[in-house]
């Protein structure tokens, strides 16, 4: 038994401290969706239910143009940096590959502001012109710095001694990366993929700095709309991505993984 | 024999065509900037033709009043919405862990959620609540707490509010990892021994989740030191970071130099910082944090 004395901080501190944390949390997402409903321009009092900000989310050939550019770039940047991951992987059966998956730590803990400042001034001197390019060089490099300690974390994971034992029975070290590893790494991969995605996704910062002003990203876009102010097309566009990304995270959390970078 | 070593060569050319993208990109898109974000802060003037003649100028510069200023308050900032996310995440995590059964990993999804989901939209929904005519004011005008709708947004407690709400999860994942394996036996055993709950959470929990509170501390502490968007947007044009300032060599003032030199020298104060709170904690607690590394 815990004293008396902490008997009112059991009972009733520590419950209404979770519930002060999930409120701030949430009430501001709550509001948020709820005014996405909302029939008036200024989304400040309730009026009556519509779904004309969605519509109007529909015909705005500027937002699906953002959308179609952020899915470009997440998906090739998954692409890159999965297969590159999985390709270090299969180098480490040849070699010892650590000093490359420690390189990739520093890039997940500098501020990501310092990754874009280099990159950016580097591109600039040498000319390069910003756009998609730089966009997917950009991302590519953060979602590295995931998928590496993701995937090395399982690799680490795996019992030796199937490998060996496949490589002893004459199997290739190809053959027992494709039967033997990947089979065993799949739902790491499809996690790894996901993160990495909604990362690429919702980045503003890499964004910012690299796209030179010519691509326009779904976050840089919100950014933009949130300096002109308070809008219920963006309140519409919000609710979309909350829900679209509340799916995400449910398929993540079927799959389970256990990793140590979240 | 023969066909034999060049089949075995042939392999380790696709191994290492395979494996080295993923250095070459990390080197060629990270470490050469970073070299050269060093190499432009330290030379006059730079342009594809060369790099002039080498200079402590920018360095220098650093020294002024402005740049001090903006470092001491991006510390205070990020100090501050650090202590408020530990203060908030002990007693939501240690509450999850210790009294919630099945409902513990829907809660914990809850938690998650906010971290997947765009933090611009995080901003937007404070944005909304803050404004002049939001949510905030119209419930204080309510109660008769103020009759005058007051600026909330575009100061300084919006900026903390924002930071605090986007930053949390941060904390808590790291926290709930460690708090999670913790033995209940021990708890129980601590308070059969005669412990208060405060003398048990001091000597048992802390010391058992100091690990996850320590990669928590850093997590938040660096991005909201260098953190940009949330006072661009909530804090107006009054309150200047690190973050901003940087943004404003690099995109505004187009000054890459002084940027590269700003940039590198508030790099080493949160390095710095980091390693101080490394220090304290190590020689505080000896032990406690035995073989744990950065």
């Amino acid at each position: 038994m815990i004293t008396d004395s902490s008997g009112g901080l059991r009972r009733f501190l520590l419950p209404l401290m979770t519930l002060f944390v999930y409120a701030f949390l949430y009430i501001p997402i709550a509001i948020l969706i709820v005014f996405s409903f909302n029939d008036a321009v200024f989304p400040v009092h309730w009026n009556s239910f519509t779904l004309k900000w969605y519509k109007q989310l529909l015909h705005s050939p500027e937002i699906i143009q953002a959308w179609i550019n952020s899915l470009i770039i997440a998906a090739s940047s998954v692409s890159l940096s999965i297969l590159m991951g999985l390709g270090l992987i299969y180098m480490s059966l040849f070699v010892p590959v650590r000093a490359v998956v420690r390189m990739s730590y520093l890039i997940l803990v500098a501020p990501e502001i310092v990754l874009a400042v280099g990159l950016l001034s580097v591109l600039s001197y040498l000319s390069v012109p910003l756009g998609f390019g730089s966009l997917i060089v950009g991302h590519t490099l953060i979602s590295l710095g995931f998928v590496i300690p993701i995937l090395f974390d399982r690799f680490s994971e795996l019992n030796p001694n199937i490998i060996e034992a496949s490589l002893d029975l004459g199997a290739t070290r190809w053959q027992t990366f494709r039967r033997i590893l990947l089979p065993q790494m799949t739902p790491t991969i499809f996690a790894a993929a996901l993160l990495v995605f909604t990362l690429s996704f919702d980045d503003f910062l890499i964004s910012f700095f690299c796209t030179g002003g010519s691509v326009q990203t779904i976050s840089l876009y919100i950014f933009a709309m949130i300096r002109s102010g308070v809008s219920p097309v963006l309140n519409a566009l919000s609710t979309v991505i909350i829900v679209a990304s509340s799916l995400l995270v449910f398929a993540f959390c079927l799959v389970r993984v256990k990793s140590r970078v979240f | 024999m023969i066909e034999q070593e060049a089949k075995f060569c042939l392999r380790h050319v696709k191994a290492f065509v395979l494996g080295v993208p993923a250095f070459i990109w990390q080197f060629v898109f990270f470490y050469v900037p970073l070299f050269f974000l060093f190499i432009i802060s330290i030379t006059k003037s730079w342009n594809i033709l060369g790099f002039g003649s080498i200079t402590m100028a920018n360095y220098w510069a650093m020294l002024a009043w402005a740049p001090v200023k903006i470092i001491s308050a991006s510390l205070l900032m990020a100090v501050m919405t650090t202590s408020i996310c530990v203060v908030l995440a002990y007693p939501v995590v240690y509450f999850l862990c210790r009294y919630v059964g099945r409902l513990r990993s829907f809660m914990m999804f809850l938690l998650i959620l906010p971290f997947w989901t765009n933090f611009l939209l995080h901003v937007y929904a404070w944005f909304m609540m803050l404004e002049k005519h939001g949510l905030v004011n119209n419930l204080l005008i309510k109660l008769g707490l103020i009759s005058q709708p007051v600026s909330l947004l575009y100061s300084y407690l919006a900026i903390v509010i924002v930071m605090v709400h986007s930053y949390l999860p941060f904390m808590i994942f790291p926290l709930y990892s460690v708090m999670e394996k913790i033995d209940k036996q021990l708890l129980e055993a601590s308070a059969d021994l005669g412990a208060t709950f405060w003398q048990t959470f001091f000597r048992v929990i802390f010391p058992l989740t100091l690990s996850g509170l320590m990669t928590g501390v850093v997590l938040v502490f660096v991005t909201s030191f260098a953190e940009f968007v949330i006072p661009e947007l909530v804090g107006g044009d009054k309150f200047f970071f690190v973050g901003n300032l940087i943004t404003h060599y690099f995109l505004v003032a187009r000054n890459a130099s002084a940027g590269a030199a700003f940039t590198i020298v508030s790099s080493l104060v949160v390095l710095g910082a980091i390693s101080g709170i490394y220090a304290f904690v190590r020689s505080a607690m000896p032990g406690a944090m035995r073989g744990k590394k950065l």
